[in-house]
């Protein structure tokens, strides 16, 4: 009885032993596997703004990957290139209710040819002014990414047109890719604080001077936030406020060139988003506040926005200057200086009403003039639709002396221009400041020149360095190393450097943001169900032959028995 | 679109997207949306059918992989089983020897190990240059295997085919727990596909024959009736089957072999080892 007892308990565990290890390890160990390839990918655009909803809704994806040109969209991946990118393919594959999109950019933006950049920044505000739940990726190419790309191509233009033998033979030898991103689902970032810079000149003469205000937003906007350098707008917006703080605090500190205006600059973050620093920061001044330099006598605002390239310039006012108002002197000055000095400036006035219907404001003198502030904006962009405020093709700067001949595409800075706008500014400014038209100061005469001159290659750094990291307003958070060095520089030449929060406001926020805006997305090389089919079919008639095999062992030992018999026998 | 809508779409979304992968091998063009669309294919309705049982997971790529881990698994598990049951083993109650045997194999693979961290430390040797020396001499140390062989067959008693058989299968077993399992369960059952988990269970096949040959050489040449003529080819098939895995690395960096020729001259190499060794035991077993 205890044999057969123990020969059961034998059988059973026999056969537990290997069993029980497969279960335990299905439950226990978890899944990890290595991608094919794995890339940082960057995803669209998601935010509200005074109640709507904008841009791509969601962030994870598991799925697989397919190219626009494959018949089957729907819950997989689209890949698409930017040079084959167009808003028919980005329909179809929303149309036919794909799983989620990939757009893969080039490393090197030059290399694209002009109208596709243009194409391309004319459609950004179009692909997110669509709310979509379909995640929309952007990734740079590389030679992986690329090599992924065209296999699966293949794969997806070879659908629907073959014969079922061929279609087999394809499963066997082809690489499907599963494309599928690390985070979590994206969810509203709470309590975002937007910063906002204020630093001061004091003017010289006792009180009630009167205050000119320059302002300039330090965020970009683009279709990816992580994308959107921002070069042309608002980098070099911020690098001429930063060099005219730079001179006029030089100005200042000599008691002879001491003027009496007070010069206020403020860095506003949150611009693109209809200007939320600027709007706070105007009612914390004018509503909450007993005494500010707002308040009082304010002979202008300055905005600066966009103003590293072309020939042209253009002050934007919501309602023309009166005559004899400082406003108007500025204007006259502005043009004084550049007949005068810049023959090849082509400046000029161009006169919006503020809409208060539209969505967003369109310039960020709006919000001054709202509250009663006389404010102009002055441009090299003549629309402020332009699509050049809001692309991820602003992009680094291109010194003269580089590419000469080469004209590249997409909004740059160009430093030879952005310098001569600097001074063209300084120039008017200080024509105000000190009057010099009414004391006969001819429009010939420079001031900014030898050690006063504007320095392009400060410039050229600042620009490099705004545009060595996106600024987009989601990606500043209080702590962020821009807007510590930013403060840092203010207060190096300017008097009371001030930080200025805007928080959303919690029951009626004005704007949200979400986050999971950068992901890691990994691509695994993927066989389709019918190969893991064919493959159990093929082992299974293995095992059969192989079983057959040692069945007949037998055969094959009489077989070399007969053979070594002879031998044997002959001794 | 409300937080709710939106999870019931993920649901439809991982629920016929077991559906989804077939689309890749079909020939016509139909909605992957609606299941019922694969009613009215008959080829697919019937895959459906075997995929259906599947579902256990609501990721198909989960159970797709486990499909593929059990596919490997099998493919480097059954010919153990069906040696293990055509040989006989099975009536000689050789379960608990086999194990004995495989517990040795741990052992001499321990004390290898600890042999060559004391005795070879890390080469400094230039990177891409094939130490042919250095792997000789680790090669070297794999003799310890034929004294573990030796071990077991000495301590099992029976005819030379059962402790042949029961050390064979055993030091097998052990190895292919070893040094298989873990890589096939972690790296089969991931998403990614790869070629090399088929090669490693065409190898564990391989192996088992290699076992079952070292085993027999082993036998053979620890018989004192051994005749003078034996002696050579015997002492040869054992130099070979030691540094067999040398060999295999110095074809595949001198000829830069593929990884399925690579396998596929493994496999030749083996099985010209087993023949000959095959052919020299049934000499010695019936010359007397």
């Amino acid at each position: 009885m205890f044999e057969e007892a123990s020969e059961v308990l034998e059988n059973m565990l026999k056969w537990s032993v290997p069993l029980s290890l497969v279960l335990f390890l299905v439950l226990v160990c978890p899944l990890r596997a290595e991608a094919a390839h794995e890339f940082s990918v960057y995803r669209m655009q998601q935010y509200d703004l005074q109640g709507q909803t904008y841009g791509s809704r969601n962030a994870i994806l598991n799925t697989e990957a397919r190219t626009v040109d494959a018949e089957v969209l729907s819950r997989r991946c689209v890949m698409v290139r930017l040079a084959d990118f167009s808003y028919e393919k980005y329909q179809k594959a929303l149309r036919q209710s794909a799983g989620a999109v990939v757009i893969i950019l080039p490393q090197n933006m030059s290399t694209m040819p002009q109208d596709i950049v243009q194409q391309f920044m004319e459609l950004e505000p179009e692909l997110l002014a669509t709310e979509t739940i379909v995640p929309v990726y952007f990734a740079l190419e590389d030679e992986e990414l690329l090599s992924i790309y065209t296999q699966t191509q293949i794969s997806s233009s070879s659908q629907g047109s073959s014969s079922a033998a061929e279609v087999l033979l394809h499963t066997a030898t082809a690489n499907g890719f599963q494309m599928v991103t690390s985070g979590a689902q994206s969810k509203a970032v709470s309590d975002w604080a937007i910063t906002s810079l204020e630093g001061r000149l004091t003017g010289a003469g006792g009180e009630d001077l009167p205050t000119i205000v320059l302002v300039a937003h330090y965020d970009s906007f683009g279709v990816a936030p992580w994308l959107s350098y921002g070069a042309d707008s608002n980098g070099s917006g911020v690098a001429v406020l930063l060099e005219l703080a730079r001179l006029f605090s030089r100005l200042y500190s000599y008691k002879r060139t001491h003027a009496g205006y007070n010069l206020l600059f403020f860095l506003s973050g949150g611009g693109k988003f209809n200007y939320q620093g600027t709007k706070r920061w105007l009612e914390d001044n004018l509503d909450h506040t007993d005494s500010s330099l707002l308040q009082d006598n304010v002979a202008f605002v300055l905005c600066l926005d966009t103003l590293g390239n072309s020939d042209n310039l253009h002050l934007h006012v919501s309602k023309p200057p009166k005559e004899g108002s400082p406003q108007h002197a500025l204007l006259r000055e502005l043009e004084t200086v550049a007949a005068h000095q810049h023959p090849d400036l082509k400046f000029s006035m161009v006169h919006k009403k503020i809409n208060l219907a539209d969505d967003t404001l369109a310039w960020e003198h709006e919000r001054f003039g709202i509250r009663r502030l006389p404010a102009f904006t002055l441009s090299h962009l003549e629309s402020h639709r332009s699509p050049a405020r809001h692309s991820i093709m602003d992009m680094r700067s291109v010194s003269s002396l580089e590419g000469a001949g080469e004209a590249t595409a997409g909004p740059h800075v160009d430093l030879t221009k952005l310098s001569r706008n600097t001074k063209v500014i300084a120039e008017a400014l200080a024509r105000v400041i000190y009057n010099l038209t009414e004391k006969g100061v001819g429009g010939d005469l420079q001031i900014f020149t030898e050690q006063m001159q504007v320095q392009e290659d400060q410039l050229a750094s600042l620009v490099d360095w705004l545009t060595a990291q996106p600024r987009a307003a989601q990606l500043l958070d209080k702590d962020s190393s821009i807007v510590n060095t930013l403060e840092y520089y203010l207060s190096r030449y300017l008097k009371d450097v001030k930080r200025h929060l805007v928080r959303a406001d919690k029951r009626d926020p004005e704007f949200v943001f979400y986050d999971q805006l950068k992901q890691t997305m990994n691509a695994y090389r993927v066989k389709p169900a019918i190969f893991d089919l064919l493959l159990a079919v093929c082992i299974a008639s293995y095992l059969g032959v192989l079983y057959l095999a040692v069945q007949n062992f037998g055969l094959l030992y009489g077989f070399l028995r007969r053979v070594t018999a002879p031998r044997v026998k002959q001794h | 679109m409300k937080p709710s809508h939106f999870n019931s779409c993920i649901y439809v979304q991982s629920e016929t997207r077991n559906y989804s992968k077939i689309d890749s091998g079909s020939a016509r063009t139909f909605k992957g949306d609606a299941p019922e669309d694969f009613v009215t294919c008959s080829c697919h309705f019937k895959i459906t059918i075997l995929l259906d049982p599947r579902r256990i997971n609501h990721t198909e790529s989960s159970t797709m992989t486990l499909f593929h881990f059990g596919n490997c698994f099998s493919l480097a598990y059954f010919p153990y089983f069906i040696t293990y049951k055509c040989s006989g083993l099975s009536e000689y109650n050789a379960f608990w020897r086999c194990v004995q045997a495989g517990a040795t194999y741990l052992f001499v693979q321990l004390c290898k190990m600890l042999f060559l961290a004391t005795f070879f430390p890390t080469w400094e040797g230039a990177a891409g240059v094939y130490d042919f020396v250095g792997e000789f001499m680790k090669a070297t140390v794999d003799l310890a295997d034929l004294l573990g062989l030796h071990l077991v067959m000495s301590r099992n008693a029976g005819k030379g085919e059962y402790k042949i058989m029961v050390a064979a299968m055993g030091w097998a077993t052990a190895e292919l727990i070893m040094s298989r399992c873990i890589p096939l369960w972690v790296g089969a059952r991931g998403i990614e596909f790869d070629w090399k988990y088929i090669q490693m269970s065409f190898d564990s096949n391989i192996s088992l024959v290699h076992y079952i040959a070292m085993a027999a050489v082993v036998w053979m040449f620890t018989r004192y009736d051994l005749p003078k003529s034996f002696r050579l080819p015997v002492t040869i098939l054992l130099g070979l089957c030691v540094y067999k895995g040398f060999l295999m690395e110095l074809f595949v960096h001198v000829f830069l072999l593929g990884s399925w020729t690579a396998l596929l001259v493994k496999a030749v190499l083996t099985g010209a080892i087993s023949l000959c060794s095959l052919f020299l035991f049934v000499t010695l077993v019936h010359s007397n």
